[in-house]
């Protein structure tokens, strides 16, 4: 069919240049989509952080491209529009357009939407184009919908099992009146909403010039050539590992409401092309709401294993075929109802880091130390003396860790979840707060022969007329960011109320709380672990970061063995290698151990 | 007579145009490490040619790289920054965001201003203006005598909030002035006033970093012109399209870093209104990268922001981070890895790949035989038959056919299982799709349907792609201008004067006090006429326009709607608002609900000065007809290897001709695949009308 408007393919073989053509177009297209939702949606947390993602998938929902947008949320979309799929089956239509957020059915937590648009090339269903976005507020117990002391889904706020938001293009009321009358600030929240429902226009338009330029068919077989291509590239670098099987165990302080350590066990198992990720061992779903939906798990641990491989992999589901995930029903990676998960991030972001952990032991020269461990989240809300809300929802990210070859980037978001920030400037322009610092942070990157990056920290003065809430989720206080090879972990995080001041007050890491007009709320990242013996830094390295001032004079000599003249600001040379020699025949191998992280 | 002058990183390209309309030119090699050298030394030559001298120039439009490669090859000024206490690490933390997926790799440019050199003042302004904090005196002389006596050139002054209330960063400026009046100052609330820290800072460092340099070498570019009695002002063509005086380039050079692209912008704008062609995409391509841009219902794009020093640049706000963000006007290029030198590679699953990497001019594309080893996007055209194996430049340039066919055979081809022939096809259309990524960026991804577009294709390696991509784009015609190779040099020729400024005005449209907002727009235009009067216009030369950057509240992002008129009328902001639905329905598709709110966000004025001489177009004369030869060229699959007829441009007539043809000249080959037509217009354009066979 379609032989009038192809060109140059006549035979039904894949030809790898036609292939790489519709591979770059289907990219384009997903940040086409990723282009239109930020320049049109509404809240900071969409258009100023960019937590959204869009994607385009196949007929099956298999992801076939997606937008330079979120990793963490782009490997739950096949999971997400699966369920949806199975729930539809023979009822999916030209005009449909699908909406969804239920944890319990492919979702990843309440606050993230996604919509899904099935596309139709004369009559015949071609793919999906598909957009989720983190939107500011779907109700629940406190402004902006997540905390980690929620204790059950229903205080996460709307729950949204897969229904069709247009059915044949006919808008449903139901739902539209239900949201708005359900959410705080419903302005930001349907205005994101259109901005996503714009962009599925955007997907659908280009699939369609797709399928008219090559045909349905030719189209069919290269999106299943693309899956294909992505599975051979994968199973090809994991054949190129060790077969064995590697453990490693991070942790996070608590949940938030019950005092204790969570462990997130990892076991993978190596074997030929294949990769067994086995989370057996990990912690029982906790009361705070930070437990990980399956989708979830199952997307940091696609965006962990992708992200240390070759960078021109296609980003399509052929990722997954070669990899099996064991998550335990009732763990905090696959909880039951009613489990809460509105703050699950961190927990996505510490398997990640546990899978970085074992992989460190497989390929040593891929994998950095650890990074800050997921951005952290504050969120400020409440009413003004009008009785209008206002949510600020602030995400700070993040610091990376050291790399086998070189230093961790100070200040840069973790790989996984490529979000920006939201300028100070259009901050105090929006909500009734000042703030006061935004900083990277002296001492707190991990020592190593490649330095950790260094902790950010951001001070907000509440300037409202009344009372607000607060919600904090940070972590890694207690669990540092772990270094690897000798290289130290990363400073803990810490969240200061009024610092400096009389009342000034320490804060847990996951915590609910009230602040008064004129109350400063200072949160610092942890920082990043380091990489390799601190000893082992060249010497010009630890200069220019005391001539920066990322290091300090003391901490140069205490870490690093490195004196440094506090005149002219350069290393004595002679006094360093006496200290550092000197340093090296006490400690020999005792201190290597006792670093944490992985051992040799 | 005026003269146009393109130093580029490669050529310095001269056109001269006298009054009688007669075109002389020049290529001739860059000088890098005086750039002013090659023109010094090339210019008594054409004078001599022509027998005129340099007195008898009228103009003199330059445009250059220089600001761009100061920053590219890390070469500029040894610059300071002060900045609110609080805020030392704006810089280095940009937006954040890295602009990648997967890529642990990965690695932020290097700042401009390093830490030690990034210094903070007790001071703090509001939001709405207010002093918080006021600039403590002591504290910030004995910053900037620090910062004096660490030898640092240039400072740039960023303070939080300095958008609605400057007094800090102004009363800062004084004093460097008084205390260290060698040190060159830029001030952000003069640079870039408007809302968002990060934006305003990079742009005002960016300027402080290169405004040393630009000064030296416009110093030295005018005492050369001076040398060879040259009068004519010299002016300096900026990344927006307009030019400006040299001494206030010095003085701004932030708005000068895309000098040289802007310029084949301005040329390729300045042809089709001539033309009549009311939308057009234009593609630059030269030897390492593809330059697009769009103009639409006649008008030029332009971008309020881009990187310089990334790699490769895309408008797409999504990869943004691997440069250093300018938010200035500037004509919307979006540029790509895709040159003549681009090298193609297999990857590890066996994918064939083009660039980013070029073999640039040395050791240059295998065929040069000149050194070079990896098989390049002219090594694929040459096998392809598409280029004049008796070589480039009217033969100055031998090319080696059989080392191209023997690479692109060992490289590509036998690794693919593909015949030769195919393989070299393979590369030239994977050039073609990457090119795609810059057009689509400047068109599509804003909603425009590119279909609707005649494509202008110049630079070396321009017209050999501009039928393939324009078809697989989907668009109906392309346009080969003469001198292909030239043709930015003639941009310069064609360019207003042109000054830009932006005001915030962060309101809602609905709490806007009128009063205010004429004054405001008073103001910018007053500082406008002021500065070009000063330059020696006269105030009825100067055409002022006045446009509004809007948004609904709550958005993020402006789209910029003309206003009409420097005095907004009580009805005005009712049709800004309209105007803002019918844009916004435009570029994405949907526009607000019901009792949406819309905020203005800046004021822009433009002042202009048309240049006064008619536009010069090189003309039909010169291109002379010459004996018909033929060449075998590959069209793909469908077609095979064609026997095909080799003509000069002025072998065409008015009449279209089928392909296949090929049309060799001086500095390139306009390659016609079967199914399409070429004639050539009254202007000695090359018309293709583009038809898939």
């Amino acid at each position: 069919m379609q032989a009038t408007t192809t060109r140059r393919t006549g035979s039904h073989k894949a030809d790898p240049i036609t292939l790489g053509l519709i591979r770059n177009y289907l990219s384009s297209v997903a940040d086409e989509m990723a282009n239109t939702v930020i320049r049109t949606a509404y809240s900071t947390i969409v258009r100023d952080c960019m937590d959204f993602s869009t994607a385009l998938c196949d007929k099956n929902g298999q992801t076939v491209a997606q937008g330079v947008t979120i990793p963490v949320h782009l490997g739950s979309v096949p999971t997400a529009l699966g369920h949806t799929i199975k729930r539809f089956e023979g009822n999916i239509h030209p005009g449909d357009v699908f909406i969804m957020n239920d944890p319990f059915q492919g979702g990843i937590h309440i606050p993230d939407i996604f919509v899904f648009k099935p596309v139709f090339h004369e009559n015949r269903l071609m793919g999906y184009s598909t957009a989720v976005s983190h939107h500011l507020d779907l109700g629940g117990r406190v402004p902006g919908s997540a905390a980690c002391d929620n204790t059950e889904i229903f205080h996460d706020g709307l729950r949204i099992p897969p229904l069709k938001l247009y059915d044949r293009g006919v808008p449903s009321e139901a739902i539209f009146q239900l949201l708005e009358k359900n959410i705080r600030v419903p302005v930001q929240t349907l205005g994101d909403l259109r901005s996503n429902l714009s962009a599925l226009r955007t997907g659908e338009k280009g699939l369609l010039s797709l399928a008219e330029r090559y045909g349905l068919d030719d189209l069919e077989m290269y999106f299943a050539e693309l899956l294909d291509y992505t599975e051979a590239m994968v199973r090809a670098e994991i054949r190129s590992w060790p077969d064995g099987e590697y453990t490693f165990t991070d942790y996070l302080d608590d949940d938030g409401v019950d005092a204790g350590e969570i462990a997130i066990e990892v076991k993978m198992t190596v074997e030929d092309d294949c990769l067994t990720v086995d989370f057996t061992g990990t912690s029982p779903q906790v009361k705070g709401g930070i437990n990980s939906p399956y989708a979830f798990t199952i997307s940091c641990c696609g965006y962990a294993v992708r992200s240390i491989m070759q960078a021109d992999i296609p980003n399509t589901s052929g990722l997954f075929r070669p990899i099996r995930i064991i998550a335990p029903a009732g763990t905090i990676l696959n909880p039951v109802m009613p489990a809460a998960s509105g703050m699950r991030g961190v927990v996505g972001f510490r398997l990640a880091d546990a899978l970085f952990g074992a992989l460190a032991k497989i390929v040593p020269h891929k994998i950095p130390a650890a990074g800050e461990g997921g951005n952290s989240l504050i969120i400020i809300g409440g009413y003004n003396r009008e009785r209008k809300p206002f949510i600020m929802f602030d995400l700070i990210a993040g610091t990376w860790g050291a790399r086998p070859n070189k230093d961790g980037i100070d200040g840069l978001t973790n790989p996984g979840s490529v979000i920006s920030n939201i300028p100070v400037e259009l901050m105090e322009l929006d909500y009734p707060v000042r703030v006061e610092q935004y900083a990277l942070t002296k001492d707190t990157g991990g020592a190593g022969k490649y330095r950790g990056g260094l902790a950010i920290a951001r001070d907000w003065r509440y300037v409202g007329d009344g009372p607000a809430n607060l919600t904090i989720r940070s972590d890694r206080r207690e669990h540092t960011p772990y270094g690897l090879y000798g290289g130290h972990n990363g400073a803990p995080s810490w969240n200061i109320v009024n610092p400096g001041a009389e009342e000034e007050r320490t804060l847990r890491t996951m915590v609910t709380d009230t602040l008064q007009p004129g109350d400063v709320i200072r949160h610092i990242q942890p920082g990043a672990g380091g990489w390799g013996e601190p000893l082992e830094r060249d010497i010009e390295s630890v200069e220019q970061d005391v001539l920066n001032d990322k290091v300090s004079i003391a901490k140069a000599e205490e870490l690093y063995g490195v004196v440094i003249d506090d005149e002219k600001l350069t290393a004595d040379r002679e006094r360093t290698e006496r200290e550092r020699s000197a340093r090296r025949s006490e400690a020999g191998q005792a201190q290597r151990s006792a670093n944490g992280g992985v051992r040799r | 007579m005026r003269l146009g002058i393109d130093i580029g990183g490669t050529f310095t390209d001269i056109v001269y145009v006298g009054d009688d309309g007669e075109v002389a030119t020049r290529k001739v090699l860059s000088s890098p490490d005086d750039y002013s050298r090659s023109i010094r030394e090339s210019l008594p030559g054409m004078f001599d040619e022509r027998a005129v001298s340099g007195a008898a120039l009228r103009e003199v439009i330059h445009g250059t790289t220089v600001a761009t490669n100061a920053i590219l090859e890390q070469r500029g000024a040894n610059t300071a920054l002060i900045t609110t206490k609080g805020f030392r690490d704006v810089l280095e933390l940009r937006r954040i965001r890295m602009p990648e997926l997967y890529n642990w790799h990965w690695d932020k440019p290097p700042d401009l201003v390093e830490r030690r050199l990034r210094f903070e003042v007790p001071e703090r302004i509001n939001a709405h203006g207010g002093v918080l904090t006021p600039l403590d005196h002591d504290a910030a002389a004995s910053v900037i005598d620090q910062i004096a006596s660490l030898g640092v050139e240039s400072i740039a002054i960023c303070l939080i909030n300095s958008y609605v209330n400057p007094a800090h960063e102004e009363l800062l400026a004084r004093m460097i002035a008084e205390r260290h009046p060698r040190i060159s100052v830029s001030v952000s609330s003069e640079i870039l006033r408007e809302v968002k820290e990060y934006e305003r800072t990079a742009t005002t460092v960016v300027n402080a970093y290169v405004a040393p340099i630009v000064g030296r070498y416009v110093d030295s570019l005018s005492q050369s012109l001076r040398d060879l009695n040259v009068r004519a002002p010299l002016m300096i063509m900026q990344s927006n399209g307009g030019v400006m005086t040299a001494r206030e380039s010095s003085r701004r050079p932030v708005y000068m870093i895309e000098s040289g692209p802007a310029a084949g912008v301005i040329a390729a704008h300045d042809l089709v209104s001539r033309q009549g062609i009311p939308n057009a995409i234009t593609l630059d391509m030269g030897g390492t990268t593809a330059k697009a841009s769009i103009i639409e219902d006649g008008a030029l794009s332009t971008a309020a922001e881009y990187e310089v020093g990334s790699s490769l640049s895309l408008v797409s706000r999504l990869i943004k981070g691997g440069g250093h963000l300018i938010r200035v006007p500037a004509i919307d290029v979006a540029e790509v890895g895709a040159g003549g030198g681009s090298i193609a590679w297999l990857d590890e699953g066996q994918a064939l790949n083009i660039g980013p990497h070029s073999a640039g001019a040395s050791p240059g594309p295998v065929c040069y035989d000149q050194g070079g080893t990896e098989t390049t996007n002219t090594d694929a055209n040459l096998v392809l038959g598409y280029i004049n194996p008796e070589g480039l430049v009217g033969g100055g340039l031998q090319l080696d056919r059989s080392k191209a066919q023997q690479c692109v055979e060992r490289q590509i081809a036998a690794p693919l299982g593909m015949s030769l022939l195919e393989a070299a096809y393979g590369i030239h259309l994977l050039a073609n799709s990457n090119m795609t990524r810059a057009v689509r960026a400047v068109s599509t991804e804003r909603g425009r349907d590119v279909r609707n577009f005649a494509l202008i294709a110049f630079g070396g390696a321009g017209p050999l792609h501009a039928c393939e991509m324009g078809l697989a784009l989907g668009m109906k015609e392309a346009v080969i201008p003469p001198y292909p190779g030239l043709f930015s040099a003639f941009g310069l020729l064609s360019a207003d004067i042109e000054h830009h400024y932006v005001q915030t005005y962060f309101k809602k449209t609905r709490e806007a006090d009128l009063e205010q907002l004429n004054a405001t727009i008073n103001r910018i235009e007053k500082h406008i006429v002021g500065l070009l009067t000063s330059q020696g216009f006269s105030e009825n030369e100067i055409d002022l326009h006045c446009y509004a950057d809007m948004r609904y509240s709550g958005q993020s992002y402006e789209l910029t709607i003309p206003v009409g008129s420097t005095r907004l009328s009580s009805d005005a902001i009712g049709r800004l608002e309209d105007a803002y639905d019918a844009e916004h329905e435009k570029t994405y598709g949907h526009k607000g609900g019901e009792g949406e709110d819309y905020t203005f966000v800046n004021f822009r004025l433009i002042g202009r000065v048309a240049r006064k001489s008619s536009t010069v177009a090189p003309s039909q004369n010169g291109f002379k007809p010459r004996q018909a030869g033929r060449r075998q060229a590959y069209f793909g699959p469908d077609h095979g290897l064609v026997d095909t007829a080799v003509l000069s441009r002025g072998d065409l007539e008015a009449d279209p001709r089928e392909g296949p043809l090929l049309i060799d000249e001086y500095d390139s080959t306009t390659v016609v695949p079967p199914g399409c037509s070429a004639w050539v217009d009254a202007h000695g354009n090359i018309r293709i009308g583009l038809r898939a066979p």
